[in-house]
């Protein structure tokens, strides 16, 4: 089987790649795409990110066209006609890879070693191969021909994002690197920056980072907050009301468009804004439930980190996919039958603030969510940027896609990487709540609290508001959202 | 008092004719007839004083008694007056018909007119001459006379207008306390002068009476405002800003060329060998109905469809296909839709919204400079939502939305700007408000406009190039 890259290197270097992080001024993009004019870009694969990075980097000006599998050519399947009713030029490998500069391969990260394998050989001397996220290189240790120049350029959101934020004159924050084993021109920083540019990345924010980074940084935030987190709280949150005796109909929307909308508040001024929507009362009984969940939590967080961090969980998930995926398939199923996926939204009326109100639980359990991945993501060594990115930043974009269909939307648009660690987390996760959810009532999740007693304490609401502020995530999302300026002020 | 006026066509000696007013005044009720200048609103107001000539339809229930103010009344007794003169030409020369004759002529009430005279401070005048007054010393007679008569209606036609503050104020606390004795009527331009007990207005336009309006409907009452805004603001139609220029086109070529477009949805044909060229300075309506490819024909040249690269376009100096980039070709076109207006779903203050036509996106993700600002501002004004700047985006009404979108596309004083159904899904009143605003943009700027409508026959004045598209069947494929 494969060699893990990243525990391969001293950990003076294991160090070193980790910290790698910086956030890059848009003046560095005044090139725009202009180390790709005159090259030729191949695709492989036109799924969620290969569409719509081929599209904005068409419409930026770059040269684009598709190499797809035989089959999906043959079979005119869905990736095919994305590529050709958008008028693109689309090829087998053979035909177009050879004529290639630059190779995006956005296929699936499971595809990938015999996607690479398979096109590595028909690549022209010295060209470009570029990857959307570095669990291939980092985790499965592929080995790139010498003088091909490898790079990445993630965009830190669902393809549908990707499209959609450069259509309105902006883009979406995006991490670059370099993989410095494979940069025999020293162009790849150059490709780099040009590719981000083409898909507007460079509007919203870019982060110069490395592979390894950004490989146990992205896994990290994926499974916990992102997925995990969600995905645990909305089967949490929702056979508690049931049992409690709240009508399922109105349980199933607090939860369905309840993560948007607490989550919305999160994007625009962080954790603290989010507990700022509630009273006074609800915010200090958040803050309360959150430290608890914290502490229940916290070695569950420190437990994926490690298991990141020492290749257990890429080896287990690959032993999962030569196993043809039994677990992944046996959770997705288990999923679809959960009560909360099973009960549609009723047709009732939920205000925005009523999300907040009736919704403390899910508060506190962003919060302590965010927190602690951010938490630990930075006691491993990633830089805080980079953490922000793949805690808080993206969770109003994962709960956007619950809001559409539920958890089935959610573990559908997410890579299988993303889904396969989101279920290890809510196994884990769901017993370790037990106790403390024996103690919940509908107070905190589906009623809100009485409203007779709004007195709170001075003292322990000064303590609270302080110790919200002054959390790390905080600062670091305050500088990254300054820098995105007046940006998005899109509701 | 009940007041009905069913289909009635009047006619003013061959000047003027309402049309087909459908109105009813009840008691209880006063009203305020507006309107743009020369939309007949003096007519309307003329007609409840017994003028004009009856084509069709039927007046009932006026009162016997109606005191009439207005411009025309007024020059009607002044030239009275002359007349008056010119006959007494061979004989002494005449003063002239001293004010306390003309105000007592008729069947009017002593001591209120004494009253009123105090009132509107007219003591020193009543000895002389009527017509050596000014006319603001003859508006005060006029209405010394109406309220002397003890009317059962009163028309008041702009009774405001130069009144100096001091009258004014004392006419509409006068007025105020009539509410309840006697309905009325009152002509006025500007919403601000529209008094307190105003429970109804009526707006004119070309000679019809287009909108009975309940002054508690509040929206209909602000569409009101902004549409007489619109329609008689004096405001031009803002500059460009010589900071963001748009880079300067070569006059020789068109600004865009296709040749033998097509465009094909599921191998069915939309658009077949399609040859269209919009050269400078040209305006152009685009009309074919729903399925007949306007909008995909219009995202070519945008730059929105995928299809323009498989497609032979020239836009703007750039052949597609060849490396530019499509946020060079958008910074030559303004552009409003219906889609647009859904996507653009932001809470983003309107200052900013129009700003954000600078940048060609959806929000605005670039500090704005201050000559920008101040540009959106008289946008604002223009629009009459000084007021609003920072209201956010999606607060505003449907028809608000779209006005707001209007002005977005045109900041920037594109080459081509192009209107997608600019009415689509809006009430009439606030077509009226869109159709108003294109008027004053045709007219004030060197934009080419291409106006899309399914309608061929719903013309905006200053266009003169068409093209229709037919449905193609898919069996014609
Ligand atoms: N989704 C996200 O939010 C996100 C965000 C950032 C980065 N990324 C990264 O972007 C990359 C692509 O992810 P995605 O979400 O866009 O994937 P996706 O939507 O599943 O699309 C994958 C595409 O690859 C093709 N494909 C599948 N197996 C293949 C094979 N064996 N050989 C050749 N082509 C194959 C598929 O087409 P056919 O089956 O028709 O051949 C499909 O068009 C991944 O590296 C992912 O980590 C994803």
């Amino acid at each position: 089987m494969s060699n893990n890259y990243f525990n391969t290197l001293p950990l003076r270097e294991q160090l070193e790649q980790l910290g790698k992080c910086r956030f890059m001024s848009i003046n560095e993009f005044g090139d725009g795409v202009e180390a790709l004019k005159g090259k030729k870009m191949v695709v492989i694969g036109c799924g969620a990110q290969g569409l719509a990075q081929g599209l904005n980097l068409r419409d930026s000006g770059c040269d684009v066209s598709y190499a797809l599998r035989e089959a999906a050519i043959a079979e005119k399947r869905q990736s095919w006609k994305n590529a050709t009713e958008n008028g693109f030029v689309v090829g087998t490998y053979e035909e177009l890879i050879p004529t290639a500069d630059v190779v995006l391969n956005l296929t699936p990260d499971k595809q990938h070693t015999p996607v690479v394998n398979a096109i590595m050989p028909l690549m022209k001397e010295g060209a470009c191969l570029s990857y959307s996220h570095g669990f291939n290189i980092v985790e499965e240790g592929m080995k790139i021909r010498e003088d091909l120049t490898v790079i990445m350029v993630a965009p830190k959101c669902p393809g549908s994002e990707v499209r959609n934020e450069y259509v309105r004159g902006f883009g979406v924050p995006t991490l670059i690197a370099v993989h410095e084993d494979n940069d025999p021109k020293g162009e790849g920083l150059a490709l780099a920056k040009a590719y981000a540019a083409g898909t507007g990345g460079h509007k919203a924010g870019v982060l110069m980072s490395s592979f390894i980074a950004e490989v146990k940084s992205d896994l990290m935030g994926e499974q916990t907050i992102l997925c995990g987190m969600l995905q645990t709280g909305s089967l949490l949150c929702f056979d508690k009301m049931v049992e409690e005796g709240i009508d399922p109909g109105y349980a199933s929307r607090l939860i369905q468009y309840g993560w948007e909308t607490i989550t919305e508040a999160l994007k625009y001024g962080g954790v603290t804004n989010m507990l700022d929507r509630l009273s006074n009362p609800a915010k200090i009984k958040a803050f309360d439930l959150s430290e608890e969940l914290k502490q229940i939590m916290r070695p569950l967080y420190n437990k994926h980190q490690d298991d990141i961090m020492d290749g257990t969980f890429s080896r287990t998930m690959m032993e999962d996919w030569a196993n043809d995926d039994k677990n992944l398939l046996g959770w997705r199923a288990e999923t679809a039958e959960t009560a909360f996926e099973k009960t549609p939204a009723g047709d009732v009326e939920i205000s925005e603030q009523e999300f907040f109100d009736n919704g403390i639980l899910m508060v506190a359990m962003v919060k302590a969510g965010v927190e602690l991945a951010f938490e630990t993501m930075t006691s491993a060594g990633i830089i805080a940027d980079s953490a922000y990115y793949e805690s808080l930043h993206e969770t109003p974009l994962i709960a956007n896609t619950i809001a559409r269909k539920k958890l089935y939307e959610m573990n559908a648009t997410i890579s299988d990487t993303a889904e396969y660690g989101c279920y290890l987390y809510n196994h884990a996760c769901l017993p370790l709540l037990g106790d403390f959810m024996k103690g919940i009532k509908t107070d905190v999740i589906g009623k809100g609290l009485d409203l007779e007693d709004t007195g709170v304490d001075n003292a322990r609401l000064i303590e609270v508001n302080t110790a919200l502020r002054s959390h790390p995530v905080e600062a670091i999302g305050a500088v990254l959202r300054g820098h995105m300026a007046d940006m998005k002020k899109i509701v | 008092m009940n007041i009905r006026l069913d289909n009635l066509t009047v006619n003013f000696d061959d000047r003027f004719q309402l049309d087909e007013i459908n109105w009813q005044l009840d008691d209880a009720q006063h009203w305020v007839i507006t309107g743009a200048n020369g939309s007949g609103k003096s007519a309307l107001a003329a007609v409840l004083a017994g003028a004009g000539d009856t084509l069709s339809g039927t007046l009932e229930g006026l009162p016997a008694k109606v005191g009439l103010v207005s411009f025309e009344a007024q020059a009607e007794l002044i030239d009275r007056e002359r007349r008056k003169d010119d006959a007494d030409i061979m004989d002494v020369i005449s003063e002239g018909t001293p004010v306390h004759e003309i105000l007592s002529e008729g069947d009017r009430n002593p001591q209120l007119i004494d009253q009123l005279v105090q009132m509107f401070k007219l003591e020193s005048l009543v000895n002389r001459a009527f017509r050596k007054l000014s006319t603001g010393e003859s508006r005060k007679v006029m209405l010394i006379r109406a309220l002397a008569s003890e009317p059962d209606l009163l028309v008041l036609d702009e009774p405001f207008d130069g009144l100096d503050a001091h009258t004014l104020e004392m006419l509409q606390q006068y007025l105020a306390g009539l509410v309840t004795t006697v309905p009325m009527v009152l002509v006025l331009n500007r919403f601000d002068e529209f008094p307190e007990f105003v429970t109804h207005i009526a707006y004119v336009d070309h000679g019809r009476l287009q909108y009975q309006i309940d002054r508690n409907d509040k929206q209909a009452y602000n569409e009101l405002y902004q549409l007489l805004h619109l329609k008689t603001t004096d405001l031009e139609v803002p500059g460009a800003d010589p900071e963001t220029a748009i880079p300067r086109l070569d006059p020789a070529q068109p600004l865009v060329k296709l040749n033998s477009i097509n465009i094909t949805y599921d191998g069915h044909r939309i658009i077949d060998s399609l040859d269209w060229t919009i050269e400078r300075n040209q305006h152009w309506q685009l009309s074919g109905p729903n399925g007949s490819g306007k909008t995909g024909l219009l995202s070519l040249i945008t730059g929105d469809h995928p299809q323009c690269y498989v497609n032979d376009i020239f836009v703007f100096g750039f052949q597609r296909g060849k490396g530019e980039s499509i946020w060079q070709i958008k910074q030559f076109i303004g552009y409003v839709s219906t889609a647009l207006q859904w996507e653009y779903k932001v809470g983003t203050g309107l200052r900013n919204v129009i700003i954000s036509g600078f940048y060609d996106s959806i929000g605005l993700y670039t500090k704005a400079t201050d000559r920008q600002k101040k540009i959106a501002d008289e946008w604002l004004a223009l629009l009459g939502m000084s007021d609003r700047a920072d209201t956010p985006f999606n607060k505003l009404s449907y028809g608000d939305q779209r006005l707001l979108l209007i002005a977005r596309a045109m900041v920037k004083h594109p080459p081509l700007l192009i209107l997608d159904e600019p009415c689509l899904g809006l009430d009439d009143m606030n077509r009226q408000l869109v159709l108003a605003l294109i008027e004053k943009i045709c007219a004030g700027s060197e934009t080419s406009v291409l106006y899309v409508n399914h309608h061929a026959e719903d013309k905006i004045k200053g266009i003169e190039n068409y093209l229709k598209l037919e449905k193609r069947e898919p069996a014609a494929s």
